[in-house]
């Protein structure tokens, strides 16, 4: 009996000293975020209609302004630049791609991704749910809306269309083309985006914001980089001149601040509108 | 303090040396230079110098906030559980080091819904599918055909090679991929234009072990070592 009374003696002490030490202390500080900018002010479409405007200024941009006018001054652009033995630009294809990288490298959880039904690359092609969404898109233009439920991820789709002669005539062109009669106008693509979230702060709709535009700076500051190590070919002057007045480049950041010009209005208009 | 009972002398001191070697345990196998003790298995090729800190970095907070955190998260009393002891290895760790601007299949072009197929056979949307740590190998994929999941449809203009690229994928010979191209596009050689020119399947696995490496060793980016790594995270 008295054995008993010991037994349970010592595991009351024990549960006790447990209890006291485990809540002696605080436990790991949970994350939490500040009272402020934290209500949720932009629907996630809006907030991908908002990047997917941009993304289309900054890629018309690069076409017309870099690639078009560079090829002219005979500057190269290849799917192979980043080849020590190529030594040209990226296309604006893999331009996008260099984007969508440097998204996935930085915290803001956003996947950007281009496709087609007649790619260059047949890896490439839109299958399932995005080919069946594509076809609507030709027809109507309009964003297509759905939600990945296997990687509960909210998706937009949105047309890409060509929107400069050097989109057309590079892929008519292209050796390993499927589609060979592309007119400038032509639904020849979209753009696929993804973001976790169904609505979004102020906060982190800056942050989608600035997660592209830094990821064309990185990719503009990595083709840059590539022409500094030309050894064969004539390397563009950089600096606030562009292709249109001769062998020129803009630097990353003439090159930003002229997509600034373009997306400015349109985007502006939308983050004040939520406020209004 | 306590009493001890003359006749559980010989368990007391029992249960003293049991915690005494235990600490003593603990603290040793706590050594960097023990670390191959610990270790589920022999570091991957081209890992051999890394330390165990490199990955598995210590989680946020002690042993017993951590415990009390967890309890907490599981009676309803916190929203977020923690990480027990060291954190999660992920996709990140890896990219520190082996992060590429030229590799021509980075991780997360696959988690664009079209691939959500090819991921249920393979999950290229991590480093780790194919390259399973503590194995003292170099790639962890069973079989080299992997590259069926998504290039079923590649078609080849001017094709280069001898035995055209739509005919070895009528025949299914999938293995002929790596025997030409390597996956992530960091090396530096001439591709073959005679299929009798490709490297040997044996080869191939061998390179899977650990073997030599058959594209060779001019590559356009070599990962970081750890003290490359380490200057790295202080720069940031």
């Amino acid at each position: 009996m008295k054995n008993v009374k010991q037994i349970k003696s010592t595991v009351s002490s024990l549960l006790l000293l447990g209890v006291v030490t485990l809540t002696s202390c605080n436990g790991v500080p949970e994350e939490t975020t500040t009272a402020a900018n934290t209500s949720n002010v932009f629907s996630v479409e809006e907030v991908l209609e908002m990047v997917a405007k941009e993304n289309d200024i900054t890629r018309t941009l690069y076409t017309k302004a870099i690639v078009g006018k560079g090829k002219a001054q005979g500057m190269k652009f290849d799917e192979d630049w980043r080849k020590d033995d190529v030594e040209a630009g990226p296309l604006p294809a893999l331009f996008l791609r260099g984007v969508a990288t440097s998204i996935k490298k930085s915290p803001v959880p956003l996947g950007l991704y281009l496709g087609s039904d007649f790619p260059i690359n047949a890896a490439n092609k839109f299958v399932g749910k995005q080919a069946d969404l594509f076809n609507v898109i030709k027809k109507d233009r309009k964003p297509q809306f759905f939600y990945d439920a296997d990687q509960k991820l909210h998706t937009a789709m949105f047309a890409d269309v060509a929107g400069a002669g050097a989109c057309v005539s590079c892929h008519n062109d292209h050796k390993q083309t499927s589609k060979t009669d592309w007119k400038l106008g032509d639904v020849m693509g979209a753009t696929t985006w993804q973001y976790p979230k169904d609505s979004l702060t102020y906060k982190e709709t800056i942050d989608v914001l600035n997660s592209y535009a830094k990821g064309t700076t990185d990719i503009y500051e990595q083709y840059l980089k590539e022409i500094d190590a030309f050894v064969n070919s004539e390397k563009p002057v950089v600096g606030k001149k562009w292709p249109s007045e001769g062998k020129y480049l803009p630097t990353a950041k003439v090159f930003l601040d002229s997509v600034k010009k373009l997306t400015a209005y349109e985007t502006m208009k939308k983050l004040i509108a939520s406020n209004n | 303090m306590f009493k001890i009972n003359p006749l559980r002398k010989r368990q007391f001191i029992g249960g003293v040396t049991g915690v005494l070697v235990g600490v003593v345990a603990f603290f040793m196998l706590t050594l960097e230079s023990n670390e191959s003790y610990v270790s589920v298995g022999p570091m991957n090729v081209g890992h051999d110098d890394i330390s165990c800190v490199a990955c598995h970095a210590k989680a946020k907070g002690n042993l017993l906030q951590q415990v009390q955190s967890n309890i907490s998260h599981a009676v309803g009393a916190r929203k977020t559980d923690v990480d027990f002891g060291t954190k999660d290895v992920t996709l990140n760790n890896c990219l520190e080091c082996h992060d590429r601007p030229n590799d021509r299949h980075p991780t997360h072009r696959f988690s664009e819904p079209r691939f959500k197929d090819a991921i249920k056979v393979i999950d290229a949307t991590t480093c780790i599918t194919c390259h399973s740590e503590h194995h003292g190998e170099r790639v962890s994929v069973a079989t080299m055909d992997y590259c069926l999941n998504c290039h079923q449809d590649l078609s080849v203009e001017d094709d280069p090679l001898d035995v055209d690229h739509k005919t070895l994928i009528a025949n299914k010979s999938w293995s002929t991929c790596i025997q030409c191209h390597d996956f992530h596009g960091n090396h530096k050689y001439e591709v073959p234009t005679k299929i009798k020119d490709t490297i040997p399947t044996q080869i191939i696995k061998d390179y899977f072990k650990g073997g030599v490496d058959p594209f060779g060793n001019d590559k356009k980016y070599i990962g970081l070592s750890q003290d490359e790594w380490i200057k790295k995270l202080n720069e940031k």
